[in-house]
């Protein structure tokens, strides 16, 4: 059985007053893959925050590897949700992957740094974009880059938010063809959800709530059609919880 | 010409210490989009002029004091995520401008120019400051070389240089101090009106023609060094106001970068 890795013990948080998240209890064990629906508002972005500990809860506990989340940061790889990248800035792709990287009290780069950032661009086939202005790269070369930097530190555990918003098809698929051979804890929040079902251990449904879909491609996956659309899964989900 | 070097020898001096500032802070201000709380402290910094010329003491001092007490209170402001920021930075900025108006109206038997504060004059610029501004250049280069990296991580990403454990808070804040400092470094050279003005346009400039930050921070200075020495010879060729010369050189490269852009 393996350990757990991320416990979220009767979590709620709430922006000013307003409740985002309530009540909820979670286990994520080592190794597991996760994904993460459910609509816009719901609180899928905040809830990634509180386990990377960019928010402290404001009632209940996130504990990584039994500690508090907020001391836990260096052992996630992180894609924060594409909105608030500031692209006019100067950088080329090498210098936004190397970010992957930093510390709290490291403030050079050394030559350790800079191989593993050759070794993570060429597993993901990106080594000619690294001399390139990112603000000059398209949505899913961008999304790339920042897996990249996801990918730098070697994470324990990999969260990511929306990673393949901008991306076309072809390389949606490749990204989550990567997760799986990633043998780490990864978190994913997606709309993708045909291509992510593909060796994922447990659906979240997120809107304030939480309710967990264990086994989700036996459950839902639809033999004649091949696929499923994500609003049919929120009704399932959204009928379960009613009941529930 | 040699007459104009002479004459200008304390100057040039202080366009080259101001340089070396422009081209530390002014892309850092750009890339963290900081150029309106900037304006905020610059104009505000008034009010530490008008108190330190009422109670007679140091108006480097004084403008100092007022400047880094309202960079403090914006990085608090703004890092709270404060309702209605720019409101405030907004009214910080005006009400600055009238405690220095009112405090040099209560002042008695004062007639000094005003306007020298407010749009400087780089001609007259007193050997300490010269001195201040060394002192500030310095501190500017041991920021930016301590904390480039984290500085370039937190202009990019906000939220993920935090989850790398990039100080984001202490970084903001140091940096508003800091530019409080370059701003008050800058007023009798300057003078609080018009240095945005220059703190933004070299770097602006640079921002399009650099590949990568380093170039941004070295083409800035190159630039800021330029447009200083064009305005003054500009002022001395035509006999007019360096400090408007020199925003007037600014700004004709500014539009000229704009249409280059176009094209």
């Amino acid at each position: 059985m393996p350990s757990p890795a991320i416990e979220v013990r009767n979590l709620s948080f709430a922006y000013d007053k307003e409740l985002v998240l309530q009540n909820i209890d979670l286990t994520i064990y080592e190794g597991e893959y996760i994904a993460i629906i459910g609509p816009n508002g719901g609180g899928k972005s905040t809830f990634l925050k509180l386990l990377v500990g960019l928010l402290e809860p404001t009632e209940g506990q996130v504990l990584v590897y039994g500690r508090p989340a907020s001391r836990m940061r260096h052992i996630f790889g992180y894609l924060p949700q594409n909105i608030n990248f500031n692209l006019d800035i100067p950088l080329l792709a090498r210098e936004v992957i190397l970010q992957g990287r930093l510390q709290s009290f490291k403030f050079r780069y050394t030559q350790e740094d800079i191989q593993k950032v050759e070794e993570v661009a060429k597993r993901l086939g990106i080594e000619e974009l690294l001399e390139r202005k990112i603000g000059t790269l398209s949505g899913g070369q961008r999304q790339r880059v920042l897996l990249a930097r996801a990918l730098v530190s070697e994470p324990k555990i990999l969260i990511l938010d929306e990673p393949t918003a901008s991306v076309d098809i072809k390389a949606q698929k490749e990204i989550y063809r990567l997760l799986q051979e990633l043998g780490i804890t990864k978190i994913v929040v997606s709309h993708d959800i045909n291509i992510i079902l593909e060796g994922v251990h447990k659906v979240l449904y997120i809107n304030r709530t939480l309710i967990v879909h264990d086994n989700p491609t036996l459950h839902i996956h639809k033999e004649n059609e091949g696929h499923f659309c994500e609003m049919e899964l929120f009704e399932e989900l959204a009928k379960r919880c009613d009941h529930g | 010409m040699g007459e104009m070097l002479t004459l200008f020898s304390d100057s040039f001096v202080a366009a080259a210490l101001l340089s070396i500032a422009i081209a530390l802070i002014g892309p850092l201000m750009l890339i963290n989009r900081t150029g309106y709380l900037a304006a905020s402290i610059a104009h505000g910094s008034y009010g530490g002029v008008g108190i330190a010329i009422y109670l007679g003491i140091s108006v480097l001092a004084g403008a100092t004091a007022f400047a880094l007490a309202l960079a403090l209170l914006l990085a608090f402001l703004s890092q709270r995520g404060a309702k209605h920021l720019e409101v405030l930075i907004g009214v910080l900025w005006a009400l600055g401008m009238s405690i220095g108006i009112i405090f040099i109206d209560l002042t008695p038997g004062y007639h000094s120019d005003l306007m020298a504060y407010l749009f400087g004059n780089i001609l007259l610029v007193p050997k300490s400051d010269l001195v201040y501004m060394l002192i500030v250049d310095g501190l500017l280069l041991l920021f930016v070389w301590r904390y480039y990296h984290h500085l370039l991580a937190m202009a990019y990403d906000r939220e993920f240089a935090m989850a790398r454990g990039v100080r984001v808070g202490l970084l903001h804040t140091l940096l508003l101090v800091l530019m409080a400092l370059t701003i008050v470094m800058s007023i009798r050279s300057i003078g609080l009106i018009l240095v945005i003005a220059l703190f933004s346009v070299p770097p602006f400039i640079a921002e399009r023609l650099a590949k990568d930050f380093r170039q941004t921070i070295i083409l800035s200075g190159i630039l800021a060094f330029v447009v200083m020495v064009a305005g003054l010879v500009v002022a001395y060729t035509l006999d007019v106001s360096a400090t408007a010369a020199i925003i007037i050189v600014a700004s004709v490269l500014f539009f000229l970068s704009l249409i280059k852009g176009r094209s």
